[in-house]
């Protein structure tokens, strides 16, 4: 395709669809705050807690290589 | 301590400075993107978030702005991924649109018949491509800019923005035809 479509494709594109309106009419910062507790609020998320409870598991059934992990450490 | 520093140290007061300072900046470069208001801001505040977790990460000799940029960037593809994999929604960004020329004011049938067919090229796009095609078709971003904030070479993007182009013209075919530079 040469300049010329693609010229041809842009001016078509820009007649039928607005230039984007793009200025911010708010402050976002009361969002960005509420954003921001609601994830200390949620805490610890459950996949790190089942993660430890697996490694838990894990050292439980086969204690023999916590020295070996303590090495690694 | 300058106020990056003081952000990549984890300062929540410094952050605030640098949130009031480009959101607005964000938020244009994604609207540029997504075309929709409501989503543009959620969007703003989600870069900002990815942004704070990742305030150990922030270099601040780098320019703050274009890091951002970066962020913003990937949660707009995100976005754009998700509209694409759930479809239209009923207020479609590019489907509601008035025309900005208006001079194509017309028949108002055949107008939102026009702008359906250019919502759904666009919807087609895969979202990398639609990014590209947005900002270098619509919103005239040099190549460049496109390319940094992408976080690929400006050759990428014009390879990019030739494959959308064609996608879009043979889709548009009759339309690109009608509506050509006379």
């Amino acid at each position: 395709m040469d300049r010329v479509e693609e010229q041809k494709l842009r001016e078509s594109l820009k007649k039928q669809m607005p230039p984007a309106d793009a200025e911010l009419w708010r402050d976002l910062w009361p969002a960005m705050l509420r954003r921001m507790e609601r994830q200390e609020r949620a805490g610890v998320p459950w996949f790190d807690w089942a993660l430890l409870a697996l490694v838990g598991a894990g050292l439980l059934l086969a204690p023999q290589v916590i020295p070996m992990l303590l090495y690694h450490l | 301590m300058d106020l990056q520093e003081r952000f990549a140290h984890g300062e929540r007061d410094a952050f605030e400075e640098l949130f009031r300072q480009f959101q607005g900046e964000v938020f244009r470069w994604i609207m540029r993107m997504v075309r929709d208001r409501g989503a543009a801001e959620d969007l703003t505040v989600e870069t900002f978030w990815r942004a704070f977790r990742a305030h150990a990460r922030f270099d601040p000799k780098r320019n703050f702005g274009g890091w951002a940029r970066r962020i913003a960037t990937n949660v707009a593809l995100d976005h754009l991924r998700k509209r694409k994999r759930e479809g239209p929604l009923p207020d479609d960004p590019f489907a509601g649109a008035e025309p900005a020329d208006p001079a194509a004011k017309g028949n108002p049938a055949v107008l939102r018949e026009t702008r359906e067919r250019i919502a759904m090229a666009f919807r087609g796009l895969a979202p990398k491509l639609q990014a590209v095609a947005a900002l270098a078709l619509i919103e005239d971003v040099p190549h460049r800019e496109i390319a940094e904030a992408l976080g690929i070479s400006e050759g990428a993007v014009r390879v990019r923005l030739f494959r959308a182009t064609r996608i879009l013209r043979h889709k548009l075919k009759e339309l690109v035809e009608s509506h050509g530079p006379s």
